[in-house]
This record gives C-alpha cells, sequence and structure tokens, in this order.
C-alpha cells in the first residue's frame, strides 16, 4: 500500500499547491487567520475567500469523489473498465432535462433543480440499461448504447437551443461545468449526498464484490443478483445526478479516477472502491486548480468541466486494450423473416417517388397543409430539389455506412456517429470557425473534412493492428467523438456567437446546401453504393469473427483499412454537409434486416434506400411542421429514431 | 413561455403574415425599396434610415428582447436567425436582403434568391457603435439619394450629447455593465460590446477593463465584479426566473460594495447585438434610470 498513499500525496500536494497559488492572489495567505477567525465584518476580498474559494475547493473535492464513486461502482457492476456516468449517457442525460427545464419551465428549476436532473440521468440510465440487458451488459455494447444516448441527448439539447433562437448564457455555462461557487450551499448539500451514497454503498460492498466473481458463484451465495444490481445502478445514477444538478456537466472522471487508481497498482476490487473517490476527488481538485491559474494569468475563463473532458477522451483511447469484451456473448438475430428481395425493393422504389411528389407539391403556409399549384411549385422547385436531393443522399451514405459497420464489428448498436468521424468534422469546423471566424461556407466545409479525415486516420491506424477484436474499433471512435464534444462544448462555453454556429452544425440543416452540393453528394453515395457491392463477400465472413475470417482467406487487415476508408468517406461528406445526424445510421439498416434482407447484399442496398427515403421525409417535416421556422434536421432524425429505440427495448 | 405556445404563435402569426405577403407587395410605396433583413442590426439600421422591410427573421424574439424598434404586425417572419425560411424569401421576392458577416454560411443561398448587402457590426476588440454609424451610411448610399444618412447620424449624436450632458454628474463612478447568467455567472459588456462603446461615448467610465479577449460579452464568476468598489452596477434586461433567489441568497453578490450600499440599476431588455437604435435605446434607458436613481454627484 505504500505506492498509493505515496500517489495520493503527491496528487493532494499539486492540487493543493495550485489553490494555495490561486486563493493568495486574492487574500495574501499571511492573513487568512485573521480572515478566517475575525468577527468583525468581513471585507470583500475576505468573503471571496471564505465564501467563494474555500467552498470552490470543497466542492471541487466533493464533486470529484462524487463522479469517482460513481464511476467505480458502475465499473464493478459491469465489470467494464470504462463505463462512467459520462460514457453511459448519465450525465447527458441530466444535462438535457435541465436544459428542457431552462427553456420550457423556467421556475421549476428555481428550487427543483436536483429533481429535474435526476430525472434526466434516470431517464437515461434506463435506456442505456435496458438496450444492454439483452446483452447481459456486454462492455462494448453498454459503451457504445450510452454514448448512442449521450449523442442524442447533445443533438437535442441544441436543436432546442436552437429552436428557441436564443443564446442562453446560463446553460453554457451550466453544461460545461463551471465550478463557481458563491456560498457553501452547494458544498453542504452535496457532501451529505456524498456521505448518504457512501453509507449505502458500505452496504451494497460485499455483494457488490461477490458479484464480480460471476454470477453463478454469487447466486450460489445466496446473493440476490437482480436486487443487488438494479441498487447499485440506482446509487450511481444519483451520484451522477446530483453533481449534474450542482455544477454541471463534467465528464470522465469517474474514468480518470479508476485509472489513476489502478495506474498505483491497486488490483483488489475493494481497494478500487474505496481509493477512487478520493482520485476523483484530488483530480478534479487539481483541474480546477489548473483553470483558476489560466484564469489569473490570462484572463480568460472556462468552466472546468471542459479541462476534465480534454483529459478523458486521450485516457479511453489508452484503455482500451484492458477493455474485455464477451467475444461469444448472444447476439439475437431476431425472429429472421426472409422475404422475397424483388418484393421489398419494390416497396421501397416506390416509396421514393411518393416521397419526391410530397416534398416538391406539398407545403405548409401557415394555415395548413397544402397542395401547391403546378405553377409554385415548379417556382420552389430550385430551393427544394437541391436540399431533398443532399438529405436523401446524406440519409443514404449514413445507412449504408451502418449496415457496413454493424456487420464489420458484429455489434448492433455500431452506427456512423461510433467512428468518430463526424466528431473529427466537428473539431475541423470549430477549428476554422474560431482562426477565420469570418470565412466563407466552404473553407468551413474544407476544415470539417479535414477534420473527419484526422479522425478516420487515427481510427485506421487502430484498425490495422489484427489482433484487436473487431468491436474495439467502436472504442476507438467513441473516444474521439468523446473529445470532439468537449472541444466543442469549451467553444459553446466560450460565449461569443461562434457557439450559434456549432449549435447550428450539431443540429444539422440541408437547408444552405447548394445544387453543387447536392449533386456531388447524391453522385458519391450512388458510388459509395457500388463500391460495397465489391465489399459483400468481406461483410458476410467477417460477422463470423476474426479468427473464422481469416481462416477463410479474409484479410483482416487489408479488409478493415478498406472498409473504414469507405465509411468514413461517406460519413464524412454527409456530416461535413448536412450535420452530424443521429439514428438513421442505427434504424435504417436495423429495420432492413428485420424485414428479411439477411444477405449482405441485400442488406446493404435496403438499408441505402431505406435512409434516403427517411432523412428525405425528415427534410421535408424540418422544413414545414412549424413554418416558417426551420427545425433543425437532426431534431427529425432523432425523432424518427427515438421510437424506434424505445420499441427496441420493449419488445421481448 | 413554453416552446408549444410559442410555436402555436409563431403559426398564427403566420396566418396574418400569408395573407400580407401580396399585398404588402402593392401596397407599398413605389419609391419604398422591399427589404428583408436577415440580420437584426441591419434591420435596426434599416429602420433608422426609415424604410421598414418587409420581412425580417425571429419577429417573436425581437419583439421580447430588443422591444424597440417596433415592428408593425404586417412585417413577416423570416424565421429563425440561424435558418432563414428560403422559400418563404423567394416568394416575397425582395429587392434586397440585409446581412452581416455573421451570416457567411447562407450568403450563397440568399443571393441567388435577390441582391444582398453585408455589413460588419461586432468585429473581435473592435468598437462597434462606430461600424454600426457607418452602415448607416453604407445602407442609405445603397438605397439612393432620398435615404438621407447624414441627417439620421447628426440626429443620433445630437440626442447622444443631450443624454451626454444629462449624465455629466455620474461620471465620477465607473459603471459595470452586466446581464445576469445564472445565480453564480454574469456576462459583462466590455469596450467591445455594443454597451460598452456607448457608455464610454455618454462620457462615463466602463468599470470592466478595457481588455479585447473578453469577446463582446464574457460570462464570467460574480466575485470578479469585486475590483471597482465605488462602481455601479447595472444589470441590463431581465434575470433569469431561475437565478433569481440564487442571486437573493448570495453571500458575494450581497457583499458586493455596490450591491450593499444600494448603486444597483436594472434596465429592461436591450438587444445587445443591435445597431444605432439599440445603442440609443440603452443611453436613455441609462439616462432615464440614473436620473431617477435621485443620486448624482455624491
Amino acid at each position: 500500500m505504500m505506492r498509493p498513499s505515496l500517489f495520493a500525496l503527491a496528487g493532494f500536494l499539486a492540487a493543493a499547491s495550485l489553490f494555495l497559488f490561486t486563493a493568495s492572489a486574492a487574500v495574501p495567505i499571511s492573513q487568512w487567520p485573521t480572515a478566517i477567525f475575525s468577527l468583525g465584518p468581513a471585507r470583500l476580498d475576505e468573503i471571496i475567500l471564505l465564501h467563494g474559494l474555500f467552498p470552490r475547493a470543497g466542492v471541487a473535492l466533493v464533486a470529484g469523489a462524487a463522479l469517482g464513486l460513481s464511476g467505480a461502482l458502475l465499473q464493478q457492476l459491469l465489470r467494464n473498465p470504462i463505463a462512467d456516468p459520462s460514457t453511459l449517457g448519465i450525465s447527458a442525460g441530466a444535462q438535457l432535462a435541465i436544459v428542457i427545464a431552462t427553456l420550457f419551465f423556467p421556475a421549476l428549476l428555481d428550487g427543483h433543480r436536483a429533481l429535474v436532473a435526476l430525472s434526466g440521468a434516470a431517464i437515461a440510465a434506463l435506456i442505456v440499461f435496458a438496450l444492454a440487458w439483452r446483452t447481459s451488459f456486454e462492455p462494448v455494447t453498454m459503451v457504445v448504447s450510452g454514448m448512442l444516448v449521450g449523442v442524442t441527448a447533445a443533438a437535442l439539447s441544441a436543436s432546442l437551443t436552437l429552436a428557441q433562437g436564443e443564446y442562453l448564457m446560463s446553460l453554457v455555462t451550466w453544461n460545461g461545468g463551471s465550478l463557481g461557487q458563491q456560498d457553501w450551499s452547494v458544498f453542504n448539500a452535496l457532501s451529505l449526498q456524498l456521505f448518504l451514497a457512501m453509507a449505502a454503498a458500505a452496504v451494497f460492498l460485499r455483494p457488490l464484490l461477490i458479484l464480480g466473481l460471476g454470477d453463478a458463484s454469487a447466486r450460489s451465495l445466496g446473493i440476490n443478483l437482480r436486487g443487488v444490481r438494479l441498487a447499485v445502478a440506482v446509487l450511481a445514477t444519483l451520484l451522477a445526478g446530483m453533481v449534474a444538478a450542482n455544477v454541471g456537466l463534467i465528464s470522465f472522471v469517474g474514468l480518470v479516477a479508476a485509472a489513476l487508481v489502478r495506474g498505483c497498482g491497486v488490483r483488489s476490487p475493494l481497494a478500487a472502491l474505496a481509493l477512487s473517490p478520493l482520485a476523483g476527488g484530488l483530480f478534479l481538485w487539481f483541474c480546477d486548480g489548473v483553470v483558476q491559474t489560466v484564469a489569473g494569468a490570462s484572463g480568460e475563463t472556462f468552466p472546468t468541466g471542459s479541462v476534465t473532458a480534454l483529459a478523458g477522451g486521450p485516457l479511453l483511447l489508452w484503455l482500451l486494450p484492458k477493455v474485455r469484451s464477451l467475444q461469444g456473448a448472444q447476439r439475437p438475430q431476431g425472429s429472421v423473416r426472409r422475404i422475397n428481395a424483388i418484393k421489398g425493393f419494390t416497396i421501397l422504389a416506390t416509396s421514393l417517388p411518393f416521397v419526391v411528389t410530397i416534398a416538391l407539391l406539398v407545403g405548409n403556409d401557415g394555415h395548413g397543409w397544402t397542395l401547391l399549384t403546378l405553377q409554385t411549385a415548379a417556382d420552389l422547385s430550385s430551393l427544394r430539389w437541391p436540399r431533398l436531393v443532399a438529405a436523401a443522399g446524406a440519409g443514404g451514405l449514413l445507412a449504408l455506412t451502418g449496415a457496413i459497420l454493424q456487420r464489420l464489428t458484429g455489434n448492433a448498436m455500431a452506427s456512423p456517429e461510433v467512428i468518430g468521424v463526424s466528431g473529427g468534422a466537428g473539431l475541423g469546423f470549430a477549428f476554422v470557425l474560431t482562426l477565420f471566424p469570418m470565412s466563407g461556407p466552404y473553407s468551413m466545409v474544407a476544415g470539417a473534412a479535414l477534420g473527419g479525415l484526422a479522425a478516420i486516420s487515427a481510427v485506421l491506424a487502430f484498425a490495422r493492428r489484427q489482433t484487436l477484436p473487431s468491436d474495439k474499433l467502436l472504442l476507438a471512435g467513441i473516444a474521439i467523438s468523446s473529445l470532439s464534444s468537449a472541444v466543442l462544448a469549451v467553444l459553446i462555453a466560450a460565449g461569443d456567437q461562434r457557439a450559434w454556429q456549432i449549435l447550428a452544425w450539431i443540429g444539422g440543416s440541408a437547408a444552405s446546401v447548394t445544387p453543387g452540393m447536392a449533386i456531388f453528394l447524391a453522385s458519391l453515395s450512388i458510388i459509395v453504393m457500388m463500391a460495397s457491392m465489391f465489399l459483400v463477400r468481406w461483410l458476410t465472413l467477417l460477422p463470423l469473427g476474426v479468427t473464422m475470417s481469416r481462416s477463410l482467406g479474409v484479410p483482416i487487415a487489408a479488409s478493415r483499412v478498406v472498409t473504414l476508408a469507405l465509411c468514413g468517406l461517406a460519413t464524412g461528406a454527409a456530416s461535413v454537409l448536412v450535420g452530424p445526424l443521429s439514428f438513421v445510421g442505427l434504424i435504417a439498416p436495423h429495420i432492413a434486416a428485420r424485414a428479411g434482407f439477411i444477405r449482405a447484399r441485400g442488406h446493404l442496398a435496403a438499408s441505402f434506400f431505406l435512409g434516403a427515403v427517411i432523412m428525405a421525409f425528415a427534410d421535408f417535416g424540418a422544413r414545414t411542421a412549424t413554418f416558417p421556422y426551420e427545425l433543425p434536421l437532426g431534431l427529425f432524425a432523432a425523432m424518427v429514431g427515438a421510437p424506434y429505440l424505445i420499441w427496441l427495448i420493449t419488445r421481448k | 413561455m413554453t416552446g408549444i405556445s410559442t410555436i402555436l404563435r409563431r403559426r398564427h402569426l403566420f396566418l396574418g403574415a400569408a395573407a400580407t405577403v401580396l399585398t404588402t407587395r402593392f401596397a407599398a410605396a413605389a419609391d419604398m425599396p422591399r427589404l428583408a433583413a436577415i440580420d437584426w442590426a441591419m434591420l435596426e439600421t434599416s429602420i433608422a434610415l426609415g424604410v421598414m422591410p418587409v420581412a425580417a427573421t425571429e419577429l417573436i424574439q425581437f419583439r421580447k428582447d430588443a422591444i424597440e424598434p417596433e415592428i408593425p404586425a404586417g412585417v413577416i417572419d423570416l424565421g429563425l436567425r440561424g435558418t432563414p425560411n428560403f422559400e418563404l424569401l423567394s416568394v416575397i421576392k425582395p429587392d434586397l436582403i440585409l446581412l452581416s458577416p455573421f451570416y457567411t454560411r447562407h450568403q450563397a443561398a440568399l443571393e441567388r434568391i435577390a441582391p444582398i448587402i453585408s455589413l460588419p457590426f461586432y468585429v473581435k476588440g473592435e468598437p462597434p457603435f462606430e461600424k454600426a454609424c457607418a452602415a448607416v451610411s453604407a445602407l442609405g448610399a445603397r438605397l439612393g439619394p432620398e435615404r438621407d444618412a447624414t441627417s439620421v447620424l447628426i440626429e443620433i449624436e445630437s440626442r447622444l450629447a443631450e443624454y451626454r450632458s444629462g449624465l455629466a454628474r455620474f461620471a465620477r463612478r465607473p459603471i459595470y455593465l452586466v446581464n445576469v447568467g445564472d445565480a453564480r455567472h454574469v456576462r459583462v459588456f466590455g469596450s467591445d460590446s455594443m454597451f460598452g462603446d456607448v457608455l464610454s461615448r455618454l462620457g462615463l467610465r466602463n468599470a470592466w477593463p478595457d481588455r479585447s479577449r473578453y469577446t463582446f460579452a464574457a460570462p464570467v464568476p460574480i466575485e470578479q465584479l469585486a475590483k471597482e468598489e465605488d462602481a455601479r452596477i447595472v444589470i441590463i434586461s431581465a434575470i433569469p426566473v431561475e437565478a433569481r433567489a440564487g442571486l437573493r441568497a448570495s453571500m458575494i453578490w450581497n457583499a458586493l460594495t455596490p450591491v450593499r450600499e444600494g448603486r444597483l440599476l436594472t434596465l429592461p431588455n436591450i438587444n445587445p447585438y443591435g445597431g444605432v437604435l439599440a445603442g440609443l435605446r440603452f443611453a436613455r434607458l441609462l439616462h432615464e434610470t440614473l436620473a431617477a436613481s435621485g443620486e448624482g454627484d455624491q
């Protein structure tokens, strides 16, 4: 136990000296005793020290400890080293709930902030756990589902903020996780909650540790598996929700805390559980010290949550080799109902002209839905066709990518977001926006494209390692996506008008697509579609697993690189021009597979067409539902996807 | 307040708007150019020149946040500033579309509908009022000789001079111009914001140091308002409902010398990213509120 205590001491000293350094800038340290013990009316700088800086340090420690404990509980419960309130979408759920309350029920937040955040966290946790239930909480599926919930929550938050047409500062500060305090109330509330949670965790400690030995041995020792799992999950969600309610979105602390503890050579689960809160608290205190030092030196203020998030992305990549995915866990195929491929394609092919007709001829003039006269439709068609074609092209590309990824990795929750390309595109977009704020749309597109390219190169470099189980590819993409959303959150939190453009991009829109871009997307989608037909053999064999595929003569590294490069091209083009649309890439392949398109060739083609039809229809909805106010396309895509997700959860 | 009712109101609003699409085309006087404003600062600039655009973006929010100038019910709402409704715009067929460089994303699409004019207002680190005045001249020149930009600018200048002399007795104390975000953070308006720029033109000193790295308005923790103890704090725009109780209870907020000594003033909503009219509205409201506060040279 020598090493951990040394490390803890070093961490404490580092964080404490940063604190002393910044706090003594407010009140010189020699005057602290008078400030603390004086009875007379305090001077303002003393009040700032006593009611601003001290509670801030306290809140950093307590919030970090709560997140560390939450992460450690989840990791032990799910036997998953990258489980954390942020990777499981719990924090993003709390964030979405606060955004909704700020926009629509602001009075509710005055006093019931915790309740609001907790309900959001609980709903998100419920969805992720329910999705992972069928694969018995298989780690990769769990994180992929969490990411999906997180991305969707973020897209909804962005869409709602935009649809309100208002730039809300409180929302922004909250999202970034600012630790600034004005009195002791937050500290008092959080430490009481942490104390209660620790007491509860102590009660469940023994069953939880036994659970780690495996279900069978736990059951033979008389443990109520379901009860313990439920209680621990509730506890972890409560902890994350409480932190979210009080200081906002602070990501990855649980992940970092556990990694630090393991890095000190602690192996026993008991010690890991006990030390993670300490590590989390010290880590967050240290990060906050860095933020305050930078703020003191440069005057630039940014929320502490952004620093922890920046540390988290790379750490996630580093942790990947440690994830033990349960290869061979049952992958439910659902009831396979083969349909006649020709019949299926006929249905799809007839729906396409139907959607096109609606999109071009129907309008909403505010009175209600009307059929345009041919003359008006012709007048407006020059505005309507580019976005229709672009939306359909993007939908097709994303759905095709989803289908390819689901086959490549054998993971039913894989979707284009998880390969990190849209995350990289977001980074590139933000980069151009920051350095050349007045540049035109083409340089932003170029920036986003380069960002996407960089991300896919990183993932490809990872993919060339043959020993890597294929679903870890997903985790590499997720790490890049997390890093990207962290950087975007920092920029949004910086609080100028750039934030607006980033929100607009996250929300997604086909409105500003030029005819040239539309033709480009459509041609690209057809080219990628045809190219994917050459991959059919690989995509038929790869789902059988790495060993089996290799013995059947599939070049693993080459097949991965080629396939992922194609996916990167497709996702990059779609997300750069239309936005990082979620869901269509997940659900179109699912629906196609359930409709009976089981063989690779049919599956890819059907997903492509279905994705195109769904997004073409979504663009029509986004354009007309609240005319003349346009809704973000991503909102519509998510609205199509959410019911499907719920159906996926509830079906037997 | 709720989004659903907002959307319903938006739709309801369009009932009137759709009917006026055709009528305004004929009702407009022959010499009146038909303008469509995407940018709010440009909307104000055009109104300052005496031309009410036939269409503008996000009028629901504008009426709530900017309040002045009043927009007649006949002006058509073009939807969100971030995604203006191109179809509606092409049906309206304006003579000129008013933009700022902030909307370069849409510039190409808008150019296909009608000619555009894009003028800068807010550039990081640069005071915006002069740019807003330059925009009055530039738009005036574009609209033709009958739009007398010079007399508009002279009028604005004389109004400012009037407020300036009225405010002279308040000049001893510096002023923090803030906008409350949540119970722990405010947005501070520095010299590169419209309010900060107008404040210095009124002969008053901004208590927030002149640092351009604060982009227009930076969210900062409340305790950063402690530096200037003699200052007044002017809160611009209503305090968000969810922050009210927290701010009342805040130890640090209540310990700030200006708050403790009652040098706290509140102004109604003003558009922080506006043009000359928003600047003038700020000057007038500040003048009225300070004069009504009863304190002066003390």
